[in-house]
């Protein structure tokens, strides 16, 4: 498997933690004077920080989605309004194109739901990202947890866990037909003399039909530089697993310390193996939260600044709405042994082994949302600690930001300096498309990746 | 006097309208895969003066002609096309005015994504957005989709009614426009007892809300849609802001435009509310023998089987001998695709020339600047219509010229401003009547949460 213990270590990757919205991960910053994640619906805002992202040579900005609601906190979704905890929230692909212009290298990853598009029109629009930003666009597959996406999209409730699974494999299956499949190498001639344009003959019609899709082709865009877009995914659960094995290049995890990486990472790599893919194939990001200092005394004096303004509830309302238990009526000083709502015990029953010298109350569970996976130190601490997280597995950072643009600003001046000196980031970026860049061999995935089959599999049109 | 809205007409494709002529020297058609080609649009039109560009879309490919899409394929004939809503972005990042006007169907996707993905555009763009509404008429579309054919045309109305009533909740009736108060003080930033969700619970669509975005500048980006049927014009009657509209001469286009905006004025809105673009050829030279050169070139390259494919023929006419009448070659009735129908007595050579005719659109000038003014002139003021969608023969070599010889003369006869007005909404700069829809318009019965169930949100 990997070398992790080389003299020389090979670089991180490092990605934006982003959402087109006010509140993503870190509640109640957006109140500090200098934080500017409110201006979210501004395109400058984000053409300013895509730059500042390429200036600090981070490999991607990486967007995440909802479409809809968490579950009631309190009875109501009120807070998630009061906090802007990820509503309002705005379309993250649209962003793309305008942040591909504005950037030469810099990846754009965003998320998107099988649950709110067609897989034919969403082949299509990510086809036309891919051209638009030269083979710079990934797609984060996610199915839905929220009832309320569900409901905005037809559906009376949630579809159940392993089914959107089943869905999710067959949506896929559509989208690679589409990109790998219906449109030959070699198809656009747009030969001027000969007024032909593209080869009919090698442009091909998918003619899919699933249980829950029917789709006849041809793909309506022409191979964009990366065909099929780098593809990340972030399911945690057996089923999700099994599908970030066979289908992610890239995937998320929220492990909570070392040991748990080295654990998660050897799972999904073994079922990769078992997919008939290697274990390289898959390059793990490990959302973590960067707070640096010059000195490790002023590094814990920012944090705990930060912490100030956090708002607890919200972390709180986030974490509870996402499993869909509104313990929002328990006072945050509760001891967790005490609360009485149904189902919570054994879902925040682990917070009781972090707090072992007293009772551990829900403000830790909140605590916790808002410094799990944190690193506070000087940038060569930083580094230390990265180095670490890299020996037990992981290819990369999604960095989880406080303050837009600041927390991204502090670690492009001080810590990625730092990081490039020991050989942890990149200093340069190579060129290529966005799959050239993180696996160094090429445009397009693998022969071995399950979307590859549909090459050259489709026969010639009717005549 | 009556001003000009100046659109281009503009598709994510090759071959658009006038096919056979990407292969014009430095025609920049095959570029639309790179995002500079448009850059360099938008550029282009802003420095000219355009109020926006329109881009047409659909979600098929042309494959009736001849029983298979080899025309279209070869020719580029809208194929490849790509989704025109994601260009939008980039083209708004280096403009301040352009307007944006962008085609989607609402026949196959759901609502909801659609809709906060044009709040989240009119967000971007400051409210420089607007929507095309079409309701899909390729038969491949649907099998794109999962049907097995094309929904039947007054049903996909009905569909498109109801569309639009989700989006209208979603849009202006779900937040408040002081819904936003991003208090830093208190920590609130949006109030929940200004948003609600719409609970939309109809014939074709169930939609619970709220809508995820906040209010934008327009709410509603301005409605363009293009029709001329009967269900279509009820449609346009109740919905639109902006027909595009043709047709064979222009009686018909007059009809047209009187019938919609009768249907405006039953569905409670004024005649004005609607405003009327057709389709422009312009070929201008500095002379009229420049012109005419540039007319010859085009019709050396024209290529009339590109237009017999994009007209959805369901028989070929160029497999019988140019004498024979149509009524003995195709059992079809006159009403061929959706283009056109034909007169059964006609022969097939006369049919057929019509096929790449350049001068087939009613508003066609080639000319001086002078000749083409004088004919936009005599279409805003006797024909009625209030713009135009420029149509491209080359891309840039059309707009340029258009810019550099036309709108100067318009502008001289106060047809165009000198300059944008700085900050202006799409909207308003149609319009002149703020940023969004007149409170007559049906859109607007959901403001404040209206007609919508009582909101959960604030209990």
């Amino acid at each position: 498997m990997s070398a992790v213990t080389s003299a020389r270590p090979r670089p991180l990757r490092f990605a934006a933690f982003v959402m087109n919205t006010t509140g993503h991960i870190i509640q109640g910053t957006w109140r500090r004077p200098t934080a500017c994640q409110t201006d979210f619906n501004d395109l400058e805002h984000w053409v300013r920080l895509a730059q500042l992202l390429e200036r600090g040579r981070f490999d991607a900005i990486f967007f995440a989605d909802v479409v809809g609601l968490y579950a009631p906190y309190r009875g109501d979704e009120r807070k998630y309004f009061e906090a802007g905890l990820q509503v309002p929230s705005n379309d993250p692909s649209v962003l793309a194109s305008a942040l591909a212009y504005v950037t030469e290298h810099l990846g754009i990853a965003f998320t998107a739901s099988i649950l709110q598009e067609h897989p034919f029109n969403f082949a299509r629009r990510v086809s036309t990202l891919d051209h638009a930003s030269k083979g710079r666009v990934a797609w984060n597959i996610v199915t839905n947890y929220l009832p309320n996406a569900s409901r905005n999209f037809g559906l009376d409730g949630l579809t159940k866990h392993d089914e959107r699974y089943v869905w999710a494999d067959e949506y896929v299956e559509v989208t690679y037909k589409l990109w790998e499949g219906s449109w030959e190498e070699d198809a656009l001639r747009q030969d001027r003399a000969a007024g032909i344009h593209a080869d009919y003959d090698k442009v091909h019609r998918i003619n899919h039909e699933g249980p829950r899709y029917k789709v006849e082709g041809p793909h309506l865009v022409s191979p964009s530089p990366q065909r099929t877009p780098l593809l990340f995914q972030a399911g945690a659960s057996e089923a999700g697993r099994t599908f970030a094995a066979r289908n992610a290049e890239a995937v998320f995890i929220q492990s909570p310390n070392l040991a748990a990486v080295a654990r998660d990472t050897a799972d999904i790599r073994s079922r990769a193996i078992r997919a008939g893919r290697l274990p390289e194939d898959i390059k793990f990001f490990q959302g973590l939260y960067i707070v640096p200092g010059s000195t490790e005394g002023e590094a814990r004096r920012k944090a705990a600044e930060l912490d100030e303004w956090i708002d607890y509830d919200a972390q709180l309302s986030h974490f509870a709405g996402a499993l869909g238990i509104d313990f929002g009526h328990e006072d945050l000083d509760t001891p967790v042994g005490e609360l009485t709502t149904e189902g919570v015990q054994s879902i925040i029953g682990w917070i009781k082994d972090l707090v072992p010298d007293r009772p551990a109350t829900l403000r830790d569970v909140a605590h916790y949302t808002a410094s799990n996976s944190r690193i506070v130190g000087t940038p060569e601490q930083i580094a230390d600690e990265l180095a670490r997280w890299q020996a037990a597995g992981i290819d990369g950072v999604n960095l989880v930001n406080a303050e837009i643009p600041a927390s991204y600003e502090d670690f492009a001046d001080h810590v990625a300096p730092v990081l490039q000196k020991r050989g942890l980031m990149q200093r340069e970026y190579a060129e290529g498309t966005l799959r050239h860049k993180l696996f160094g061999r090429g445009d397009r995935l693998p022969d071995r990746h399950p979307a590859a089959r549909y090459r050259r599999a489709f026969a010639p049109q009717p005549a | 006097m009556k001003r000009l809205i100046l659109n281009l007409f503009e598709m994510n494709c090759v071959s658009h309208i006038t096919h056979g002529l990407w292969r014009l020297p430095d025609n920049n058609r095959e570029r639309h895969n790179d995002i500079e080609y448009w850059i360099e649009l938008a550029r282009l039109l802003e420095d000219g003066g355009f109020d926006a560009v329109f881009l047409a879309d659909v979600i098929g490919t042309y494959d009736v002609f001849r029983g298979s899409a080899d025309t279209s394929i070869r020719q580029g004939l809208q194929i490849p096309n790509n989704d025109p809503s994601l260009v939008v972005p980039a083209m708004a990042a280096v403009t301040r005015h352009l307007g944006f006007g962008i085609t989607f169907s609402t026949t196959y996707e759901p609502p909801f994504a659609w809709a906060r993905r044009l709040s989240t555009l009119d967000h971007l763009t400051k409210g420089r957005v607007g929507w095309n509404i079409v309701t899909s008429y390729l038969p491949n579309a649907a099998r794109n989709f999962g049907l097995d054919g094309e929904v039947e045309h007054d049903t996909r109305f009905e569909i498109a009614d109801e569309y639009l009533d989700v989006l209208y909740k979603l849009w202006e009736g779900s937040w408040d426009d002081d819904a936003i108060i991003a208090d830093r003080e208190n920590n609130v930033f949006a109030d929940p007892a200004r948003i609600r969700p719409i609970d939309h619970d109809g014939k074709y669509f169930k939609v619970e809300g709220p809508h995820l975005p906040s209010p934008s500048r327009q709410r509603t980006p301005v409605l363009f849609t293009a029709t001329a049927s009967g269900a279509g014009t009820k449609f346009a009657g109740q919905h639109a802001e902006v027909v595009f509209t043709g047709g064979p001469h222009t009686d018909f286009i007059k009809r047209t435009i009187s019938n919609i905006r009768e249907a405006a004025v039953e569905a409670g809105r004024r005649p004005e509310d609607v405003k009327f673009v057709t389709i422009a050829g312009v070929i201008v030279g500095r002379t009229d023998a420049e012109a005419k050169a540039k007319l010859a070139e085009f019709e050396r390259l024209t290529s009339p089987e590109g237009y017999l494919a994009h007209a959805g023929l369901p028989f070929d006419p160029t497999a019988f001998p140019p004498e024979a009448k149509l009524k003995e070659v195709t059992s079809t009735d006159g009403g061929i695709g959706r283009w056109r129908a034909f007169d059964p007595e006609q022969t097939v050579g006369e049919f057929l020339a019509g096929f790449g005719d350049l001068s087939r659109h009613p508003l066609f000038a080639v000319g001086t600047p002078e000749v083409v003014a004088d004919a936009i002139e005599r279409w805003l003021d006797d024909v009625g219509i209030d713009g135009i969608n420029l149509l491209q023969y080359h891309s840039y070599d059309t707009a340029r010229d258009f810019i550099e010889l036309v709108v100067p003369v318009l502008r001289d006869r106060g047809r165009l401003r000198g300059s944008y007005d700085p900050d202006e909404s799409l909207r308003d700069r149609i319009f002149g009547a703020g940023d969004r829809l007149p409170d007559r318009h049906q859109g607007a019965r959901y403001r404040g949460g209206a007609h919508l169930p009582v909101t959960r949100l604030s209990a």
